[in-house]
């Protein structure tokens, strides 16, 4: 039977000193894009190193396509392709000896795909890493990733100190990516308007807490932020609550159903369409009510 | 895998595996010098394994260990590469220097008693040795473990060598000193007989299986 996820993570923890990663769970399911969004050091990179093995969780379950990550590592981590925020790569190496290092790892490696990116990412092959631009490394990497007929994209910030131009085209491919092959992506990011584009599943963690896991249409059109004063806000049900901030003229909420924020409010405040942005700033900020 | 973990260590690490060329350099001058003989050829097979040992730490240095660790490869398999690695660079570096005392023109040495079975047995003894000693530390540490040890190691000989003026004991830091030398020759001469070569195989393959052993534990757990 096909699984139904392409990624599954149930009650992931993961201890640090001054930091832990409590109970994670959320899914990615197949053909689908997941977005993780969080505050720096909220612990996004520390759920895809765990996803990819590189750091041994302490409790927990972790499934790629129903196979657990680290039981069926190699199986797992050849339908994987993986960008990370810093590619780490050789730096006196050219790029082709890389591939020819590298690709050999991987039963359905493409060197015909891998060639036909580099030349669609103008990556000089010939060059040595170490002389790439931070965007020419992070196409690199991608270019690795996606040449390998990976199931499963994993990217941590793939779009950080890439040009708005290469972005959109990124984010073009990555839909493609989905629509045309089948592939699941979850990726990481700082830049909601990414995700806001091309996510599925967006699942937002702060302080090593999953605070919500939902689709993009549940989120962005059943939320909803409220701007008025505060004693209109605070009418509201404190279930809907899920943030909120004062500023010099009232208050801004952020609320989970923003169809029973209208019936309470009516035309006292306002109620907005949120966007990811809003909601990564009222769910981070100092002045959160609640979760 | 094997092979794949084998030909990437080789392909990326080639440029710095030349760096034993300047090496190779010194031990062709020391092909004239009658007392060079036999110690340059396995001096170079232990640097050869030495230098392969180090070689794979300049993947902390770039930050390369989360990528090898995200290829479809077992960790296990990585770390035997790179014994196989070393084991190979100090086996070849003794042979490229036999050859030449063989071939150069000016070597004042006998090329068949490079070639002894004995003589590689040694070499092949003492780059185990060191492969079996540094390889958890390259592991667990990186390339600054090797640094803090192989200084450390320095640092311990200084202050034995101060503490002996001091104390007026210099005789006996030299008797320990001569026998590591000692040591060395009569196992050289032993290695030509069938028990010490048996017991010496004995004791380097239970080394290096429990430093492969040790390796393989410190690089399963390792969070990169």
């Amino acid at each position: 039977m096909t699984p139904e996820y392409a990624l599954e993570l149930r009650g992931v923890r993961k201890t640090y000193r001054g930091f832990a990663l409590k109970d994670v769970s959320f899914t990615v399911p197949r053909g689908h894009i997941g977005g993780l969004i969080g505050p720096n050091g909220s612990g996004k990179t520390t759920i895809i190193k765990l996803i990819m093995n590189l750091i041994r969780r302490e409790a927990g379950e972790i499934r790629v396509f129903g196979l657990d990550n680290r039981k069926a590592e190699v199986e797992v981590k050849s339908r994987i392709g993986f960008v990370y925020d810093v590619p780490g790569f050789w730096d006196d190496q050219s790029l082709d000896s890389q591939r020819r290092a590298l690709g050999a790892f991987y039963p359905r490696w493409s060197d015909e795909t891998f060639y036909r990116l580099a030349r669609e990412f103008a990556l000089p092959l010939d060059k040595k890493y170490k002389a790439l631009s931070h965007g020419a490394k992070t196409k690199f990497a991608l270019a690795m990733a996606l040449s390998h007929g990976a199931d499963l994209l994993i990217m941590d910030e793939p779009t950080a100190g890439l040009d708005p131009v290469f972005r959109r085209e990124l984010l073009k491919r990555l839909s493609a990516l989905l629509q045309d092959e089948g592939k699941s992506i979850l990726f990481s990011t700082h830049i909601t308007s990414d995700l806001e584009r091309v996510a599925d599943v967006i699942t937002f963690i702060r302080g090593g807490d999953i605070v919500f896991s939902l689709t993009r249409d549940e989120l962005l059109d059943g939320w909803a932020v409220v701007r008025g004063e505060e004693q209109v806000i605070r009418e509201l049900d404190p279930r809907l609550l899920k943030g909120m901030r004062h500023g010099a003229f009232g208050a801004e909420a952020l609320v989970s159903d923003g169809g029973a924020a209208r019936r309470v409010v009516g035309s006292r405040a306002v109620v907005d369409r949120v966007t990811l942005d809003e909601v990564m700033v009222l769910m981070a900020g100092e002045n959160r009510h609640a979760a | 895998m094997l092979r794949n973990a084998l030909r990437k260590d080789l392909l990326l690490n080639a440029r710095h595996l030349w760096g034993i060329l300047p090496w190779f350099v010194w031990v062709a001058y020391a092909m004239s010098e009658p007392d060079a003989g036999r110690i340059t050829a396995v001096g170079a097979g232990f640097i050869g394994s030495l230098m392969a040992t180090t070689i794979a730490a300049r993947e902390d240095k770039l930050r390369t260990s989360a990528t090898l660790a995200s290829l479809p490869v077992r960790r296990r398999t990585l770390v035997q590469a790179r014994y196989v690695v070393a084991c190979v660079v100090g086996t070849a570096t003794y042979l490229v220097v036999a050859a030449m005392a063989a071939v150069l023109p000016w070597s004042v040495q006998r090329a068949a008693e490079l070639f002894e079975v004995k003589t590689l047995l040694l070499t092949l003894t003492l780059a185990s040795m060191v492969i079996a000693l540094l390889m958890p530390l390259v592991i667990r540490f990186g390339l600054l473990g090797v640094v803090v040890f192989l200084g450390a190691f320095q640092v311990l000989g200084v202050v034995l060598f101060v503490a002996a003026d001091f104390f007026a004991a210099r005789s006996g830091v030299r008797h320990v000193f001569g026998a590591v030398e000692r040591g060395i020759v009569s196992l050289h001469a032993g290695l030509g007989q069938p028990g010490p070569i048996v017991e010496t195989a004995v004791i380097v393959g239970i080394s290096t299986w429990l430093s492969f052993r040790l390796s393989v534990f410190l690089a399963e757990r390792r969070d990169l």
